[in-house]
């Protein structure tokens, strides 16, 4: 068997009305408008990317919904197992944006409870068309204690910064909680790597 | 067949114990796939579908390439696209500019194939 190359895995959804860019979002190089691909016609399920956090190797699976919130098709099995979201509306439409207490609502019912998300207010870019202030997200982002940011996969701005703070998020969480133990028992004498203990 | 790669030219990108000697990146962007040494040189044939459908033309044509990167884990991708399920197979693309398949998923094996000839290596 391959050695493990990495240290943790995270798995992430993306989230929101369709048209926000939640699939711009994954698109790191697209400068151009290409043309058809075979890929383009099956559509992508998930993406593997890696990020480096404190030291520590970290891939993210990254899940799109493609589609399916237009049929308000979004399940349980979808979040399952999900441990960070990016809920996104676009800046430059008030649906969108009102929306996002639906979506807020579906992940309260359907995902696991300590799930880390973070609010995206994107196409940034736009701004002569914004109809939705960056205090009205600010706003909505601190009454429900979530992370907030504006970002433009367009324009490639705040796109990485949000996927390392996601992960920072689920990071702070899960360290020192070592991922075998069971929630309800208390572990004593588990000697844990610390980062003061090292030095090189 | 021409997109398939001398036997010389694949030599000079294995090492000694049969894996990528360099990284792997997309052909069509930045985008890194896979770092040095983590994938093994097999000889197989599989056909994979041409990356671009132009209009009627190669539209469901596919390629038979006989030169694959083994990755036994999913996760040693760097950064990898991965598509919808076709059959028993899921098509692997890049993870930021979706251009592809550069590859192809066994969901049965769960082992995963990178075509030397829609890669770069350096």
């Amino acid at each position: 068997m391959a050695k493990k190359t990495y240290d943790l895995l995270f798995k992430l959804l993306l989230i929101g009305d369709s048209g926000v860019g939640k699939t711009c979002i994954l698109f790191r190089f697209s400068d151009d408008a290409f043309s058809t691909t075979f890929i383009s016609t099956i559509g992508i399920d998930f993406k593997i990317k890696t990020v480096e956090l404190r030291g520590k190797k970290i891939k993210l699976q990254i899940w799109d919904t493609a589609g399916q919130e237009r049929f308000h098709t979004i399940t349980t099995s979808y979040y399952r197992g999900a441990m960070g979201i990016m809920l996104v509306y676009d800046i430059t439409n008030e649906k969108t944006f009102e929306n996002i207490v639906k979506w807020l609502r579906n992940i309260d019912e359907h995902a696991n409870e300590d799930v880390e998300k973070m609010i995206l207010g994107n196409k940034s870019d736009m701004e002569e068309k914004r109809v939705v202030s960056t205090e009205k997200g600010e706003a909505i982002a601190r009454e429900h204690g979530i992370r907030f940011m504006e970002t433009s996969a367009k324009a490639n701005i705040n796109i990485d910064r949000a996927f390392s703070e996601l992960a920072e998020a689920i990071l702070d969480k899960t360290h020192g909680k070592e991922p075998q133990d069971a929630a309800d028992r208390v572990t004593v004498n588990i000697p844990r790597e610390r980062n003061s203990n090292r030095c090189c | 067949m021409s997109t398939n790669i001398t036997e010389t030219t694949i030599e000079t990108k294995k090492d000694a114990e049969g894996k990528n000697k360099t990284k792997i990146y997309c052909t069509f962007c930045p985008s890194k796939m896979l770092n040095a040494g983590t994938a093994s040189l097999i000889n197989m044939e599989f056909a994979l579908p041409y990356i671009h459908s132009k209009g009627e033309g190669k539209g469901n044509q596919s390629e038979a390439i006989l030169n694959y990167w083994l990755v036994e884990d999913m996760y040693t991708f760097e950064n990898i696209g991965v598509s919808h399920t076709v059959g028993n197979i899921k098509y692997l693309a890049c993870a930021d500019c979706e251009r592809g398949p550069v590859g192809w998923h066994d969901l049965s094996s769960k082992k995963s194939y990178i075509a030397l000839c829609r890669v770069k290596h350096e």
